[in-house]
């Protein structure tokens, strides 16, 4: 059931709030222990939060999320709510105010189940960094549910939420999306205010959504877009509408394949992309080949930018003001030192000591400068990619879903994996992932449509037409 | 062996805005601890900066008041370092484009001293330390107050020229009511950076960077101090160290400050929350219309039109009520110089003996031009004028009426005068006849007994007129 | 190559501290993620530096304020805390 059909069955009587959010919480209770996608369940908030949207539903007055069950990203903050960013450093933060999208939908009076599990300060592609635990995958729990919006992902697949509010700053919610064979939608920076999600790169962060169905996540970013003034990088242009073109024609569609993407791919995911784009020229698309000359300086243009900000977003987690205090250290120096060493973990101290190399003086220009100046190549080629094309199909991740344990300890090839999807967050365009497969080993595939900036809807159009044509598998818990 | 000082200024100002410059947080001075404190200007996990325009207006009113360029784009960079009073451990500030840049002010001798540029910046925290305990206690109301940064070129030779340009700086901030200036209060800030060399050299010296300059004062002591210093060390073979120092009144001295930072470097980038900044050439020119007339533009005038002294236009414009006061005289009754001579003797001796401002004042500018007036036309004296304005300043009152109360109005007519003029000289017969065989001096005293004797409407022109008569 | 000096001058300025295992594998996983990013070091082009688009002077915050949060919700996740203020240690 859709979040359209929902919401009649809710307005129309025949589901209760309160009822479907007992539902969910049970589920939980039954099936998170093991898939571990939540860090936070707000049991008795969300029974509350339930009873006042039926009331609210009961008068008449509802909205498009009154009484839907979403989880919430452990990296937003909701006010009276602990938001740990999945870090020691964070482990009892009860934040004093509410991020800019919760507080869109609270207004609607959503209802939050709790806070999912994440990368630690969503900096992985596992959600293994986690100070809780990794969450794992619902297809196979000896799979990894991919990150850093692994928690959201697991918890759309597993049945424990109707959808999910995720952050995106290189892949976060579309790649754990295709792993755990939901739909993740990255808008374009801009279109979902900032406030309130906790830093990890200012420049590429953006709040998405995991759902059931492209229409599911352009029907919960209808309620959370738009400018905001809390966040002066939040765009002008008129937002919403996003399933406006949902089962329009999308024949005459004109669609890009770039082939660098296809190259690092494995055969099956290679495979499983192209018979898409089939699918799509059958429907009477364009499909053609494109490219992106860039692509080969995205993946370490990336992590210098992305770990630059990080370095200075992170550096106000003293231990003094918020935050894992250490018992050690005379000084403030020290202590500082003690409070920030204990409180992160391995791979977030990996990447401040990564971008505070490309700051600091002597490498500034060679490394943090240059990844800038392919920012701006990377930009133009996709406009110029967009001249041409509507929509870019591209694999999701080079690979699905690997085993827990598999590739955590060696960085470098957990960054290079990343090369499907951060392109998007530099070029600050929208994308959505949804499966397009699955693999021997039954673990699903994902694809990605990259749109122009600002275009939402026909993504989320093009994304529905395939979803309609392919079951998704349901997993079994 | 005598040296060449070369100073360059770094001067911080907080802006007077209504709100802070990244949050709607009040911008005052004092108050409570963390009273005045929201999740964004205390760094709290997940908040943006919010520019107000109001510092972006004010920095570039702080340009035009410099002769600064306002430039139609400017943006902002993190600084970023580890100190407990700055809550995101990087400060906001304009690095690579600044808003104002390439400015000057000309120091008395006609020197023009360059700025190198204004950049708009959020002040931090205040630390209290608290020695029963040997910690430190922050208190983040002034985290995000707005500053500018004024950094000149390195163009001063002595310690005079500073002490003229920050007197300058002030007032200019002051009229534009861009800051308050005080430096007491730490609303106006001064670091300076000084070297010396040997007279004719051009290599700079290595050069302090000297902090905690709380007065104009203190600045032209501390530069003194670190001549002498810098001096000595140089003259003993040694080499001055490039350090910040700070200045401590009481003893009047430098000493070094512990860095803030060991490792110094900032790790300088633009800031990713906050869009750069456009100003069109409508919003500067609309921002320039509502620059006030500056102190030195006063000043010019109060020479070029009204006729006055160049001292006594630059004491009335030091301050800008001051000098308000006397423009609206001055427009009341066109008595420019007779005014300003009232203003800068009884009205200013006034004001110092009762410590009060002239915003404070019992009577206003247009009774002080009238009082100008009835001295200029002969009505009063000049001394009584004085008197007039006495009396005004302790109840106010029309200064006619004054005047007539206090019986200051002058005699117009001689009649009475033959007589009176005749008794003095009687019973100042020996000084009379002194007078007339030579000794000039005694006229004054002679004069002066005159003028007693006619009482308060003396008219000291006809008094004096019949007396030449007399002592022909 | 990244060298123990280079890695112990990034913890300084990172503000973390490592013991001597730890430092030598963080240098070692310095060394391959560098090794990663140093082919940003061949890229030439004459692209500009990305920054964010400028947005009008008309548009910022307007000057005026608001009432601040209460002291005690600012003071709330804070470990240690005296007279309403941030208790830090002595600063060296």
């Amino acid at each position: 059931m859709d979040l359209c059909e929902l919401r009649k069955k809710l307005d129309g009587g025949d589901i209760g709030a309160v009822e479907l959010t007992k539902e969910y919480l049970d589920r939980i209770k039954r099936f998170d222990g093991e898939i571990n996608s939540y860090i936070t369940v707000c049991e008795a908030e969300a029974i509350a939060q339930a009873e006042a949207a039926q009331q609210v539903i009961d008068k008449g007055g509802s909205k498009p999320m009154t009484g839907i069950p979403l989880s919430v990203k452990d990296n937003i903050c909701t006010n009276g709510v602990r938001t740990t960013c999945a870090s020691r450093m964070l482990e009892d933060h009860i934040p004093i105010y509410d991020a800019s999208a919760v507080s869109r939908l609270k207004n609607e009076n959503f209802v939050m189940l709790g806070k999912t599990n994440m990368d630690e300060f969503a900096m992985g592609g596992s959600s293994q960094t986690s100070y809780f635990g990794g969450p794992k995958n619902p297809y196979n729990t000896g799979y990894v549910t991919g990150g850093s919006s692994g928690g959201a992902a697991a918890s759309v697949a597993a049945g424990l939420c109707a959808a999910a509010l995720g952050s995106d700053t290189g892949g976060s919610v579309r790649q754990p999306s295709a792993f755990c064979g939901v739909t993740g939608l990255k808008p374009t920076y801009g279109t979902v205010s900032r406030w309130g999600l906790i830093a990890f790169a200012s420049s590429l962060d953006q709040i998405g959504v995991c759902a059931l169905s492209a229409a599911d996540a352009g029907y919960v970013l209808n309620s959370i877009c738009g400018r905001d003034c809390n966040d002066a990088t939040t765009s002008p242009i008129p937002s919403g509408g996003y399933t406006s073109a949902v089962g329009s024609d999308i024949s005459g569609i004109r669609i890009g394949v770039p082939k660098e993407f296809l190259d690092g791919s494995t055969d099956e995911v290679k495979a499983a992309v192209l018979e898409a784009a089939e699918y799509y020229r059958s429907l009477g698309c364009t499909v053609k080949e494109c490219s992106l000359p860039s692509l080969e300086y995205a993946v370490s243009a990336y992590y210098l930018i992305s770990s630059a900000e990080a370095a200075s977003n992170l550096s106000r987690f003293d231990g003094i003001k918020y935050g894992h205090r250490s018992g050690l250290g005379e000084d403030y120096n020290e202590l500082i030192k003690s409070s920030r060493s204990e409180g992160f973990g391995r791979e977030v101290k990996r990447r401040i000591m990564l971008g505070n190399y490309a700051l600091c003086s002597g490498y500034y220009d060679a490394y943090y400068n240059n990844a800038r100046r392919i920012r701006t190549q990377i930009r133009k080629e996709y406009a110029d990619i967009f001249s041409e094309c509507d929509v870019i199909l591209t694999p999701t991740a080079p690979s699905p879903a690997y085993r827990i344990g598999v590739q955590e300890n060696d960085p470098v090839k957990m960054y290079q994996a990343d090369i499907c999807t951060v392109t998007v967050n530099i070029a600050g365009l929208p994308a959505i992932s949804t499966t397009c497969g699955y693999s021997a080993e039954g673990m699903p595939i994902g694809m990605s449509l990259i749109g122009r900036a600002f275009d939402e809807k026909t993504i989320i159009a093009v994304c529905d037409r395939f979803e309609r044509d392919h079951e998704r598998r349901e997993c079994v818990l | 062996m005598r040296y060449q000082p070369v100073i360059g200024l770094e001067i911080h100002c907080e802006l007077l805005t209504n709100s802070k410059v990244f949050c709607t947080c009040q911008n005052e001075f004092g108050g409570s601890e963390n009273t005045r404190v929201c999740p964004r200007c205390s760094g709290m996990p997940g908040t943006l900066p919010l520019l107000n325009q109001g510092a972006v207006r004010l920095a570039a009113k702080a340009g035009f008041a410099t002769n600064c360029t306002v430039n139609g784009y400017s943006s902002f960079d993190r600084k970023n370092y580890f100190y407990p009073d700055l809550p995101k451990a990087y400060q906001i500030t304009q690095f690579e484009h600044p808003i104002c840049t390439d400015g000057h002010i000309d120091v008395a001798g006609g020197k023009r001293i360059r700025i190198n540029r204004i950049h708009i910046e959020e002040d931090a925290g205040k630390l209290v330390h608290d020695d029963y305990e040997g910690v430190s206690l922050a208190d983040y109301n002034r985290c995000g107050v707005p500053l500018i940064e004024i950094v000149t070129e390195p163009d001063f030779r002595s310690a005079e020229e500073v002490q003229d340009f920050v007197t300058q700086i002030a007032q200019r901030l002051k009229y534009a009511g861009v800051c308050d200036a005080r430096m007491e209060q730490g609303s106006l800030r001064v670091d300076v950076n000084i070297s010396i060399m040997p007279f004719g050299s051009e290599e700079f010296g290595t050069r302090a960077e000297i902090k905690n300059l709380n007065s104009v004062k203190s600045i032209g002591r501390a530069i003194e101090y670190e001549i002498q210093r810098q001096s000595e060390i140089l003259d003993g073979g040694g080499k001055v160290v490039q350090e910040t120092r700070r200045y401590n009144e009481n003893r009047d001295d430098t000493k070094p400050l512990r860095s803030k930072e060991e490792a110094h470097d900032y790790r300088y980038f633009p800031e990713p929350d906050i869009p750069p900044v456009l100003l069109s050439e409508e919003d500067i020119e609309a921002i320039r219309k509502e620059m006030p007339e500056l102190p030195h533009e006063r000043s010019k005038r109060y020479t070029e039109e009204y006729g006055l002294p160049a001292d006594d236009a630059s004491l009335l414009t030091a301050q800008k009520e001051f000098s308000d006061f006397y423009d609206e005289a001055a427009a009341s009754e066109p008595e420019y110089r007779m005014i300003s001579n009232l203003m800068l003797g009884e009205v200013s001796h006034l004001l110092n003996e009762t410590g009060s401002d002239i915003t404070e004042v019992k009577f206003s500018p247009a009774e002080l031009a009238k009082t100008a007036k009835l001295a200029a036309d002969g009505t009063v004296s000049k001394g009584a004028a004085k008197e007039i304005v006495s009396i005004m300043f302790k109840d106010g009152g029309d200064p006619r009426r004054i005047a007539q109360e206090h019986g200051f109005i002058m005699d117009t007519d001689a009649s009475g005068l033959d007589e009176v003029i005749d008794k003095v000289l009687a019973e100042n017969a020996d000084a009379a006849e002194k007078y007339k065989n030579g000794n000039a001096k005694l006229f004054g005293f002679i004069m002066g007994q005159a003028i007693k004797a006619c009482g308060k409407s003396a008219n000291p022109a006809l008094i004096k007129e019949a007396l030449n008569k007399k002592l022909q | 190559m990244v060298d123990e000096k280079l890695t112990a001058h990034l913890a300084e300025l990172s503000k973390l501290e490592f013991t001597d295992e730890e430092l030598a594998d963080m240098t070692k996983d310095m060394t391959d993620i560098i090794g990663l990013m140093d082919k940003v070091c061949g890229f030439e082009s004459g692209a500009e530096p990305y920054t964010l688009e400028a947005a009008d002077y008309k548009a910022l915050r307007e000057d005026k304020y608001e009432a601040s949060y209460p002291s005690e919700d600012i003071l709330r996740n804070a470990d240690k805390v005296k007279n309403d203020s941030f208790v830090v240690p002595k600063v060296v």
